[in-house]
C-alpha cells in the first residue's frame, strides 16, 4: 500500500501485474459471459413476444420480453446445473477420460 | 467492447512478473479457459433446450415443472447423443 508506483501508475494495474492481468481475464470472461446471454435472450425472447412486429413495442410486449428474460435465465441455471452435475458424475466414473466438449 | 483489450496494453508491464507469479497466472488462465468453455457449453445447451422445452406463450418469469423437467432431460439426453456419435466414430475407426 505504501508502494510508490500506487501513485505514478493507473492504480493497482501498474503496482501489482499479476493481479491486473487477473482482473482483466475476469472482466472479459464477464463481458463475453454477459454479450453472449443477451444475445440469446434477445434472439429467443423476440422470437415469444414479437411474432408481428408493429410501429412500437407495446407495452404487452414489453411485460412478456422481462418475463421471458427472467424464464431464460432461469432455464440457463437449469441446465447449469444439470450439465456441472454430468460432467462430475463422468469424472467419477472414468478418471482420466476424455472431456466432452 | 474494445476498451478492455487496449488498457492490457497501456497500463500492465508484465516485466515485472516474478516466476512464481507467472506459474500462479498460468494456472490461473487455465482454470478460467476451462470455465469458458464450460459456460460456452451452457449458452449453446440453452439455447437448444430453450426450443425443445419451452414451446408455448410466455406467462410467467419461471420455468414450469414441465419445462424444468424437459430441461433436465435435454441436458441428460443431448450428451448421451454425444457420447453414442463418439463412440460410434471410435467404432468406425477401428474397423478401417
Amino acid at each position: 500500500m505504501d508502494n510508490i508506483s500506487n501513485g505514478l501508475g493507473f492504480g493497482a494495474s501498474s503496482s501489482d501485474p499479476k493481479a491486473a492481468v487477473m482482473n482483466q481475464i475476469r472482466q472479459e470472461a464477464a463481458m463475453t459471459n454477459a454479450r453472449q446471454l443477451i444475445e440469446k435472450v434477445n434472439e429467443h425472447c423476440f422470437e415469444k413476444c414479437v411474432p408481428k412486429p408493429g410501429s412500437s413495442l407495446s407495452s404487452g410486449e414489453t411485460t412478456c420480453f422481462t418475463q421471458c428474460m427472467e424464464k431464460y435465465m432461469a432455464a440457463w441455471n437449469t441446465v447449469s446445473r444439470q450439465y456441472i452435475n454430468r460432467i462430475q458424475q463422468e469424472q467419477g466414473r472414468s478418471a482420466g477420460g476424455g472431456g466432452l466438449f | 467492447m474494445d476498451s478492455p483489450t487496449s488498457s492490457l496494453e497501456q497500463n500492465i508491464d508484465l516485466s515485472k512478473l516474478s516466476e512464481n507469479d507467472k506459474k500462479e497466472l498460468q494456472q490461473f488462465i487455465v482454470n478460467e479457459s476451462q470455465k469458458a468453455r464450460i459456460q460456452q457449453s451452457v449458452h449453446s445447451l440453452t439455447d437448444i433446450c430453450w426450443k425443445k422445452c419451452v414451446t408455448g406463450t410466455i406467462r410467467s418469469g419461471k420455468l414450469d415443472r414441465n419445462e424444468e423437467t424437459c430441461a433436465q432431460n435435454c441436458v441428460d439426453r443431448f450428451l448421451d447423443a454425444n457420447m453414442t456419435v463418439i463412440r460410434h466414430l471410435d467404432n468406425m475407426r477401428n474397423q478401417s
